[in-house]
């Protein structure tokens, strides 16, 4: 028997074939990050600059000599991803090289908490470049300590079981959208297609761009690590974690209608994060998801153009 | 430019760059160390093919008809079923009682693609006669059957010179002689048949075993398998029962099929008693009806229990056979050796019989009866076992000839289909005679006929690397599927079903096939999605160079899991590292 | 013009290409000048109009990175906000020019000079010049682009708050294409680039880190010889050279006066005076302090037997900066005269010609100083 036929069927997703992360790199089994850096650059192509300031992917990187990505990268200071990204993006202007593309890759820390002031800065002046916030909701290089990105009620090494998170998770995308800036968007891994569409659109687009980006965090979410993925398209069927773009501040448009949507209790189980919530607890979170996604729709309802 | 996957060390600092900057990749850093669980591509079993009595590769041919490829889709059937036109039409599918689909908007219509792609694929092509003749050991098979024909097509597969003898004039065994043509066409069947003989079989009708044809005159064939299959009708075992008028359903059957419908004008307008509730009742009182007869069905037990295919009994019904339940006759009513009608007992249902299905036992008291000018027993068949006269090599069981695992039921002498297992179906026959063709082949080799599975199980002739493993409805990922319901069956118009025998079901057009096809979920074969190579965060798995498939580097393989949980279709294996490693 | 003007021309003679700057008084007019020079066109500048001085130096160390010349300015609060990243650059080898006006460190809110600001960083592998006069500012912004981009090292140029920066002198404007002769385009070895795709700064473990270290120190050592050159080659170019250090006068001297920035111009004053007088005293005033010049210093404290310096900063818990360099460098010199540690001028407190004559005279008047550290102007 030479050739036993074998069916061969459509993909599920038609990305670029173009690899610009490497093997080798020490990202931890199922990480969401890891995965996360590689489909986004096969949407950006070789023709990027990356800026990582302290996070998980200083680490991931590589350490000296070596480099884990095919683009250059430059490593700075956990403040700085939007200052410095700024200045490269003036840099390429000067030089005439402004088909260069400048991703800067921040952590939930260094976007919502210690940077949040350099990309505040960079926002109001539109400074062009995208930047990414690869969010897995807590300080985790430093081990798992909350940011506020740490969801309410979870657990964190600084907000223990007994006293999980008390705060709800600060609200970036609104934060972004109050700038007004070109576009701002949401994506995570269990869509790569629109993690895709969203980083080809961003790069098509002059000013500052920016992708909020879920990312699961096996060790920190206390989950399996085959589940990542999963658990990503969990967060966006439970209302959790909407697929969004906010254009100008202005156009509110959801991108993936979740297939079917799910309790926000099948999300919370696979991660021992939340393994102490009460029911009442779960109750709360879940009404507290159901009226998000409810203002959600009011402002995409507000976004269509009159009839 | 950076260079790629080399260890860097400095040896003084004059090596040293000014600044720290990269001089190569992270490709030297060999993550798979990393491994405890270790992902590996392992095709299972989907549970379709599993339970497919001729033994198909259904996934495998399901995704091809959904790519159009009905060629090789037909090719993927033929090696293992000779008869896919036959089994698409007939058989009572347990594949699609097992389908994984039946748990997300329904079983896939699985017999009416198998027999879509037979009838698109055959009525292009036209049998090539055999370039050479097969010049392999002469094995002589006993019935053209289902049995026989699967054995003699695997055989002649594989260089044997086989000769098939059938008694009756015509080939196809119960396939011709017991299946009407509303069910299955002539030509559909002699289509097929046309295919074996072009392997350089040879069919020689007119010659029965025990008859013109003897024992000595087998002598010199390599082996012989039997496959004579049940050609009697079961007794009811009441008084009257051999009147005129009674006429057993096997032999209603063959008459219809050998002589066309002119022998039986005589059932116009007459009423008749179909007793039975199996295929061969259905298949009469269709026959009937389509004669022009009053039709009626008495079964003993309930609809729920009636063994015949779904589909039969309710396509009967709408042809307006009308059926009786929990009723048995007691004593056919003869007047001048001639039916005149049937005293029926009324039954209830009591404890499990050996089948498993509720016991009926007659309510005393409760007899009645039907007058009826016909009676057409259809309680089950039995074989003819008068080639065995004078030869005692053999053994007997229960009516059945006994065999080992291997069909092996003396030295050289094999078994298989109904006369040997009774399972009663065409699709079991052909697995029969295929599980025949295997050993015999072992046999005529010298190897030993060890390994053959249980005969209530199937087995492949052609297999490609896979786990027996069969996939469960809860080990696939169902965020890759949609919720999709069947397409209906499609039948010619009523009016045309109770005055024709011409065929009742539609088949799918290339469209509906291929909408139908894609609803497969392909179950633990891997069809090139790209997922895994899609989610790995390490990007450990690439295509293959050559061939078909995936390769995983294991040298940066982590093992997380990602990609096993994201095949959509259970392709992919988590295995111990630790056992991998000691060789498990 | 002020040393504010002159330090925007001097960026603007540089062809900086990129800006990023917060304003901060006494810097704010530097920034404004620069406005108008990149509004104009007269100077083809991206300027980044950053919202924090920490951010000013993260994007400097973004542009200088991918190959462009960056320039910033600051002072005081500014400087200190920036002190992470002022580490940053010098490790990442960045020639980034930094004007920074001396300022006093709050609390205590102050906007006059002083030098502990900028002192603050002298750890931090960055060069540091202080300059005397405007003319001075303007030629070292472009001398220290040229020094800066051949070892690959940041600089301050360092100059009074309102003294300098807000005071109007005669400057003269070197012709651009003088310049340009004088200071090619910037030309990194390494940079972010897509077709020569490498990571900067990835984690460095003990094994390659005193390496690392270690060539920055090289490349201190590297500038003595390199800063010198570049500005006898101004010299040359240009009719103006400063030196690294410069003895005033060079004769003979058995007391030298050491001071940096602006107190050296009124302390040439005194020092005339004196001379005139018949007294043996020398103006030593160093420019270059960081590389530190150690082995010019010693040559030309030689023979003294008296050394006074005068600091306008103060290290809490040890004593004037200047006077513990210099201390340091002469520890190893066959004759160690005797060294008195002045400290004088803190927040922006003139140091008046009187000022420098009580120094001159208690050092003349005592053998050794009655305290390591004596606070000269201080009210007892």
């Amino acid at each position: 028997m030479e050739t036993y036929p074998r069916p061969k069927l459509e993909p599920n997703y038609k990305l670029p074939e173009e690899e610009l992360l490497k093997p080798g790199h020490v990202a931890c089994p199922g990480c969401g990050a890891a995965l996360a850096m590689r489909l986004a650059l096969k949407a950006l192509g070789k023709n990027t600059i990356v800026v990582i300031p302290a996070c998980c992917w200083s680490i991931i990187a590589g350490p000296f000599p070596y480099s884990s990505l095919d683009v250059p990268l430059y490593h700075t200071a956990f403040e700085t991803a939007g200052s410095l990204s700024s200045g490269i993006a003036a840099a390429l202007k000067v030089l005439g090289k402004e088909e260069v593309t400048v991703m800067a890759w921040a952590g939930d820390g260094g976007t919502f908490d210690i940077g949040l002031q350099a990309l505040s800065g960079a926002a109001e002046r539109n400074e062009n470049f995208i930047y990414v916030c690869y969010d897995n909701e807590a300080y985790m290089n430093t081990g798992i300590q909350r940011s506020s990105a740490t969801p309410w009620l979870a657990w964190t090494t600084t907000t223990p079981s007994d006293r999980p998170k008390e705060e709800p998770k600060k609200d970036i995308i609104a934060i972004m959208a109050a700038h007004r800036i070109p576009y701002a968007a949401t994506a995570t891994i269990g869509y790569p297609d629109d993690l895709e569409m969203k980083f080809r659109k961003a790069k098509g687009i002059k000013g500052t761009r920016f992708i909020h980006l879920l990312s699961p965090c096996p060790p920190g979410w206390r989950a399996e690590s085959k589940d990542s993925v999963k658990l990503t398209r969990l967060a966006v069927q439970s209302k959790v974690f909407p697929l969004i773009e906010v254009e100008h501040g202005e156009k509110w448009r959801i991108t993936v209608w979740p297939e079917k949507f799910v309790p926000v209790r099948e999300y919370l189980k696979l991660q021992g994060r939340f393994r102490h919530l009460t029911e009442e607890q779960i109750e709360m979170i879940q009404r507290n998801v159901d009226e998000a996604w409810e203002k959600l729709l009011k402002l995409v309802r507000e976004s269509e153009p009159c009839a | 430019m950076v260079e790629k996957g080399k260890i860097i060390t400095f040896r003084s600092f004059e090596e040293v760059p000014p600044l720290p900057v990269s001089l190569a990749d992270t490709l030297y850093n060999k993550t798979g160390g990393w491994r405890y669980l270790r992902p590996v591509y392992e095709d299972k079993r989907a549970p379709c093919s599993f339970n497919c009595p001729s033994g198909e590769d259904i996934p495998v041919y399901l995704g091809l008809i959904s790519q159009g490829r009905f060629f090789e889709a037909w090719e993927v059937i033929r090696f293992e079923n000779p008869f896919p036109a036959v089994t698409g039409r007939v058989c009572p599918h347990p594949c699609e009682k097992e389908c994984n689909r039946n748990h997300y908007g329904g079983a896939l219509s699985i017999h009416r693609l198998e027999r879509f792609v037979a009838d698109i694929v055959e009525t292009e092509l036209r049998p090539a006669k055999p370039l050479t003749k097969p010049e392999g050991p002469k094995v002589a098979i006993i019935g053209s059957g289902p049995a026989g024909l699967s054995c003699a097509y695997h055989l002649a597969r594989k260089g044997y010179k086989v000769t098939v003898f059938e008694a009756l004039p015509e080939p196809g065994g119960i396939m011709r002689y017991g299946i009407p043509d509303y069910r299955l066409p002539k030509e559909v069947l002699m289509r097929e048949i046309a295919f074996i003989e072009a392997l350089g079989v040879e069919i020689r009708t007119g010659m029965k075993l025990g008859g013109n044809l003897s024992w000595g005159d087998l002598r010199d064939y390599a082996a012989i398998f039997l496959a004579v299959g049940f050609s009697r009708n079961r007794a009811l075992e009441i008084p009257g029962e051999d009147a005129e008028g009674v006429i057993p359903a096997l032999e209603f059957l063959k008459t219809l099929n050998l002589e066309g419908t002119s022998k039986l004008k005589g059932l116009a307008g007459k009423k008749v008693a179909v007793i039975g509730g199996g295929n061969s009742a259905m298949d009469a009182a269709r026959s009937a009806i389509r004669l022009g007869a009053d039709v009626t069905i008495y079964y003993r037990r309930t609809r729920d229990e009636m063994p015949a295919i779904l589909a039969e009994i309710e396509e009967a019904e709408e042809e307006g056979i009308r059926m009786e339940f929990l009723t048995a006759p007691v004593e056919v009513i003869t007047q001048n050796g001639r039916v005149k009608g049937v005293r029926f007992i009324r039954m209830h249902l009591g404890e499990p019989d050996a089948s498993g299905r509720p016991r009926p036992v007659p309510i005393p008291g409760s007899e009645y009866t039907v007058e009826l000018d016909y009676v057409i027993p259809a309680v089950g068949q039995e074989p003819d076992l008068s080639f065995l006269d004078g030869f005692d090599e053999l053994k007997v069981e229960r009516g059945r000839i006994k065999v080992d695992s291997s069909t092996l039921a003396a030295p050289r002498i094999f078994a298989g289909g109904d006369i040997a297992t009774g399972f009663g179906t065409v699709t079991h026959a052909i697995g029969s005679g295929k599980r025949a063709a295997l050993a015999i082949d072992r046999f005529l080799r010298g190897e030993a006929l060890t390994g053959f599975p249980p005969l209530e199980r199937n087995v492949y002739a052609v297999l490609r690397p896979i786990s027996e493993t069969v996939v469960r409805f809860e080990d696939l990922n169902l965020a890759y599927y949609r919720w999709e319901e069947p397409l209906p069956p499609k039948h010619i118009p009523l009016d045309k079903r109770r005055s024709s025998f011409e065929e009742v079901n539609l088949g799918f057009t290339v469209e509906e096939a291929i909408k139908e096809a894609k609803r497969c979920f392909v179950c633990g074969t891997c069809v090139m999605c790209d997922n895994c190579l899609i989610f790995c965060p390490d990007r450990a798995i690439s295509r293959k160079e050559n061939g078909f498939g995936y390769v995983i580097d294991y040298d940066y393989c982590k093992g997380c899991g990602v990609c096993v949980s994201e095949c959509p279709r259970n392709a992919l294996s988590l295995r111990e590292e630790t056992s991998v490693q000691r060789g498990n | 013009m002020t040393g504010n003007r002159a330090v925007a021309y001097g960026a603007k003679l540089s062809r900086v290409q990129v800006i990023a700057a917060y304003p901060i008084t006494p810097q704010t007019t530097i920034i404004e000048y620069l406005a108008d020079f990149c509004a104009s066109g007269e100077l083809k500048a991206e300027f980044i109009k950053v919202e924090s001085e920490h951010s000013a130096l993260a994007a400097c160390i973004g542009a200088s990175a991918t190959g462009a010349r960056a320039f910033t300015a600051t002072s005081g609060q500014g400087l200190l906000l920036m002190h992470e990243l002022i580490h940053w650059a010098a490790g990442a080898r960045l020639p980034i020019v930094l004007a920074a006006v001396n300022r006093a460190v709050a609390p205590g809110w102050s906007i006059w000079t002083e030098q502990n600001d900028t002192l603050s960083q002298r750890d931090t592998g960055w060069m540091q010049f202080y300059v005397e006069s405007n003319q001075e500012v303007l030629d070292t912004v472009i001398q220290a682009y040229k020094i800066a981009e051949k070892v690959s090292l940041p600089a301050m140029v360092v100059l009074d708050a309102f003294v300098l920066s807000h005071t109007s002198e005669i400057v003269e404007i070197p012709p651009q294409e003088m310049v340009d002769e004088y200071l090619p385009p910037y030309q990194p070895q390494y940079k972010l680039d897509v077709n020569d795709p490498r990571a900067f700064g990835g984690l460095v473990y003990p094994s390659d880190w005193t390496e690392l270290r270690y060539k920055i120190q090289q490349a201190h050592q590297e500038a003595l010889e390199v800063a010198r050159e570049a500005d006898s080659e101004y010299g040359e170019l240009f009719g103006r050279s400063y030196g690294l250090l410069e003895k005033y006068p060079e004769d003979e001297a058995r007391v030298i006066l050491v001071t940096s920035g602006t107190v050296t111009s009124t302390a040439r004053d005194v020092i005339d005076g004196w001379r005139a007088r018949g007294e043996k005293v020398s103006l030593l005033k160093v420019r270059l302090f960081r590389p530190f010049p150690s082995e010019e210093v010693r040559k030309a404290l030689e023979g003294a037997e008296k050394v006074a310096v005068i600091d306008r900063n103060i290290s809490f818990g040890h004593g004037g900066i200047f006077a513990q360099e210099i201390k340091s460098a002469l520890y190893m010199a066959p004759h160690r005269p005797a060294l008195f540690s002045f400290v004088a001028g803190l927040g922006g407190r003139d140091i008046t010609p009187a000022t420098i004559e009580g120094v001159l005279r208690y050092t003349l008047t005592h053998d050794y100083p009655e305290e390591d550290t004596i606070w000269f102007d201080l009210k007892r």
